[in-house]
């Protein structure tokens, strides 16, 4: 937070209170529909369901608001539009946003979409990773920039790192079929599914069930967004919460609607439904059933401190501010 | 050309049209059943088959990037020479252009892609500006040769009728400049459609490559080979239609450049250090006045003063010079190797296509499927054969450096003065002499042009290298800390890219001055 000097915060505030009072202004009319823009973190695929289906069900137009959802990509950083203002809000995760505030991002992490990190350990069927213990010996695929990733997951199940050979692979299964490596870390919702429709099997070893807790698929949003454009954030997310609960009614129909919304982007409609259901367990667990969907409380907020210290991140739970979802579900 | 080569040629034409793409296609296939495994090559028979079933996607997907490549093309290219005009016109702001230009092209996508996205918004405005930033400096480069490329005599011509600078630009500079300009073009055709791809990697709702990403991760091996094959083609017939309208319009065969030999040795240490802190200088108020004028949020644009405490005033600055100064090693490590080896495949390719004409029919679409095709397509196979060490790394720098020089050096080569070939060949001197004492020594101004290109090109594949596959070094740094928001080190590794590559520019520079005011010394004036 002390990066910046005075005068910059101060500048970067009033700009995005400029932001905020222009966008008020057409609410004072009755029935405008506000602009807003929401930064996904990857391009367009059933990973965002519920958000496709609060647009296309008027949702959002129930409260007031017209929202636009900006696609991500591989060189496209969800921070920046969020802190300039041009994005109301952004989908991240607890260590990106973390790392974002230690470098003078004013976030806050407003609701939970993934409560369980959805990163495993893929390997084969003849030579699987069942447990962390498994990977001492293994060669291991992955980007180097989440060695502190697999070396948190050593620490938290007493695994010496140094045993496991770490190559550093693009996000691409090839080199785990190739036999370049014995498994790579990725993601429970898309490489495995590929390979599943590709005809070819694979275990999985969910990093969540290993103590691995970090909340994924976050919605941030900048402080002064949630002190000075509250209502637009309240509606937002009352939107996603029920656009998520309609989706986890039928995940099938979802993929298919994102399949048909997005003919321009060559999506298999058997890997959107696979992914579609896939993503169900790690969205909704009994703490979302009781409380609704985002939900966080001071227990799963300490255990998500504990990993991001592994990590080598310091935060407090001021990170996490649940009052819009407070809002949201008291209604 | 003489009446008999002409029409030997032609008769080598027709069989050299069909047997070339069907040798490229056999060993394609060929390929893909060698390969082991089902997921690193497709064969041309299944990516028809894949095509066929979906043209309307793939015809969507190439309206959307081609329309982003040839805007970029276009604004690119009319950039490039309008800067050489502008550098031959003001010959003391010579170096201060050519060095800016360099300095932009410089900078890494890595940190250009998500401040473009935030200028622009959505739409297709940081594709468009890609490309054009992945076109101009191949461009700008031959034709500030090609606009020197003129003998003195007609210079002097212009000026016994009193004319100025403007007349002998409009008049004989710009006609000598057309034929390194075709070669510009060329090289622009592919990089342009790569640059609007990776483009849409800073978040786009369709294209090319939003295919290309979704087929790599979907292990769609048909789907990125596909992708390959179209993106290929496409720059294939820019480069063939391009040179088909600069066979049919330039006529004139090139001219004999007798010019005075020069009797110094270009600008001494003094004016040249003098030169780069003026470059320096004004590089760095530029960079702080755009960031004033853009307005955008100092947690991720970082002006120059950012930089200077990230690495010299600021808490921790030793630690953070340490980590960059220790990345930067690793990159010049593996930047030398590469650069060789892709300047000497390059220029030897280009010999040996003009001693044997016929081969060009393999050896160029090969050559511009290499260049055209995204890097993230073509890593998995190289590592496969060369491995992700040293090597490896050497050999993806190699494929990106040498598509410019064997381009460049080929128009190089042609420039050989007909006058002064058939004088040799009056004398029964054969190919090989020719070759040696005619075709290299006008080789010469090109073959360093690409030497110059080749410095930021070859230390840009460096870094998407590092990214990519070997996970060390400056693009590996860059990559992380980007995505750990970490944008001073994010900053200070781009300014650290750009200065090695002026760096090494500048030693090259160097040299082509002494050879050229040699071989060429118009180039040296």
């Amino acid at each position: 937070m002390t990066q910046f000097g005075l005068t910059r915060r101060h500048v970067l505030g009033a700009g995005i209170a400029t932001v905020g009072a222009f966008a008020a202004l057409p609410r004072a009319r009755a029935q405008a529909q506000t602009p807003l823009r929401m930064q996904l973190s990857w391009l367009h695929s059933v990973q965002f369901g519920g958000s496709y289906i609060a647009q296309d069900q008027g949702l959002w137009e129930a409260e007031g608001l017209s929202v636009m959802l900006d696609p991500g990509g591989p060189n496209a950083p969800v921070e920046p539009p969020v802190v300039s203002g041009q994005a109301l809000v952004g989908i991240s995760a607890a260590d990106y946003t973390a790392a974002a505030v230690a470098q003078g991002a004013p976030f806050k992490i407003l609701g939970v979409a993934m409560q369980k990190n959805p990163f495993v350990i893929t390997s084969l069927p003849a030579n699987p990773v069942n447990e962390p213990a498994d990977l001492v010996g293994k060669r291991i695929g992955m980007a180097l920039a989440n060695t502190p990733v697999l070396q948190a997951l050593c620490t938290l199940n007493g695994v010496d790192i140094d045993g496991i050979e770490i190559v550093p692979t693009q996000y691409s299964a090839e080199p785990l079929i190739a036999g370049e490596v014995d498994c790579l870390l990725n993601w429970e919702t898309d490489l495995p599914v590929a390979m599943a429709v590709q005809g070819v099997d694979s275990v999985t070893m969910l990093m969540a069930d290993h103590g691995y807790a970090l909340h994924s698929q976050t919605y941030i949003a900048t402080e002064d967004s949630i002190a000075n454009r509250r209502a637009e954030l309240v509606g937002l997310m009352r939107g996603e919460t029920r656009g998520w609960d309609i989706y986890r009614q039928d995940t099938d129909a979802a993929a298919d609607m994102t399949v048909a919304r997005f003919p321009d982007l060559g999506l298999d409609p058997e890997v959107q439904r696979l992914q579609a259901a896939r993503q169900v367990p790690l969205m909704f667990s009994d703490l979302t059933d009781e409380h609704g969907f985002g939900w966080f409380t001071e227990d799963t907020v300490a255990a998500n401190i504990e990993t991001l210290a592994l990590l080598g991140q310091t935060v407090t739970a001021d990170l996490w501010d649940r009052s819009i979802l407070e809002e949201v579900h008291a209604s | 050309m003489t009446p008999t080569a002409a029409a030997g040629a032609m008769r080598m034409r027709v069989p050299r049209l069909a047997l070339g793409p069907i040798m490229v296609l056999v060993a394609w296939q060929g390929l893909a059943v060698a390969v082991p495994g089902d997921f690193l090559v497709a064969g041309p028979w299944e990516v028809a088959g894949h095509l066929w079933q979906n043209a309307g996607l793939y015809f969507r997907a190439l309206q959307t990037t081609l329309a982003a490549a040839a805007t970029g093309f276009l604004i690119g290219n009319l950039l490039a020479v309008a800067l050489a005009a502008l550098a031959l016109l003001l010959p003391r702001a010579e170096a201060l252009i050519a060095g800016l230009a360099l300095l932009v092209f410089c900078l890494p996508l890595v940190a250009t892609g998500p401040i473009l996205r935030v200028l622009y918004g959505p739409g297709t405005g940081p594709q468009v500006t890609l490309a054009a930033l992945a076109v101009y400096y191949t461009t700008f480069v031959p034709v500030l040769v090609g606009l020197r490329a003129t003998p003195a005599a007609w210079l002097d011509l212009v000026r016994s009728y009193g004319r100025g600078r403007f007349a002998m630009l409009w008049h004989i500079r710009a006609r000598a400049a057309l034929p390194y300009l075709v070669a510009g073009l060329q090289i622009a055709a592919p990089a342009a459609f790569l640059g609007a791809m990776v483009g849409e990697f800073t978040g786009a709702e369709r294209g090319m490559g939003i295919l290309t990403l979704q087929a790599m991760r979907g292990l769609d091996t048909e789907a990125t080979w596909t992708l390959a094959t179209v993106a290929a083609a496409v720059s294939i017939a820019a480069h063939g239609g391009i040179g088909w309208l600069a066979r049919h319009a330039l006529s004139e065969p090139p001219p004999v450049l007798l010019a005075p030999p020069q009797t110094g040795s270009g600008p001494g240490l003094w004016s040249g250090l003098r030169g780069i802190l003026v470059v320096g200088v004004v590089a760095i108020a530029l960079w702080w006045a755009l960031l004033q004028i853009a307005g955008l949020n100092p947690f991720f644009a970082k002006g120059p003063g950012d930089v200077w405490a990230f690495l010299v005033s600021g808490p921790g600055a030793d630690e953070n010079r340490a980590t960059l100064l220790a990345a930067l090693a690793e990159t010049t490590g593996a930047l030398g190797p590469g650069y060789f080896a892709g300047m000497a495949m390059g220029a030897a390719l280009a010999v040996v296509v003009t001693l044997a004409p016929a081969l060009s029919a393999v050896v160029m679409p090969v050559a511009i499927a290499l260049r055209a095709v995204p890097i993230v397509t073509t890593v998995p196979l190289l590592v496969l054969v060369v491995g992700r060490g040293p090597v490896g790394s050497a050999a993806l720098v190699a494929v990106m450096v040498f598509f410019p020089t064997l381009v460049a050096c080929l128009y190089g080569l042609q420039r050989a003065p007909g006058q002064v070939l058939d004088v040799m060949a009056s004398y029964g001197a054969g190919r090989g002499k020719a070759l040696l004492y005619a075709r290299l020594p006008a080789m010469l101004p090109a073959f360093f042009a690409a030497a110059r290109m080749a410095v930021p090109a070859a230390v840009l594949a460096v870094t998407v290298v590092e990214w990519l596959a070997t996970g060390r070094g400056l693009g590996a740094l860059m990559a992380v800390s980007a995505s750990l928001s970490d944008y001073g080190t994010l900053w200070s590794a781009t300014v650290l890219t750009a200065v090695l590559a002026a760096l090494v520019y500048g030693i090259v520079a160097r040299i082509e001055r002494r050879v050229l005011a040699v071989f060429a010394s118009e180039q040296a004036q």
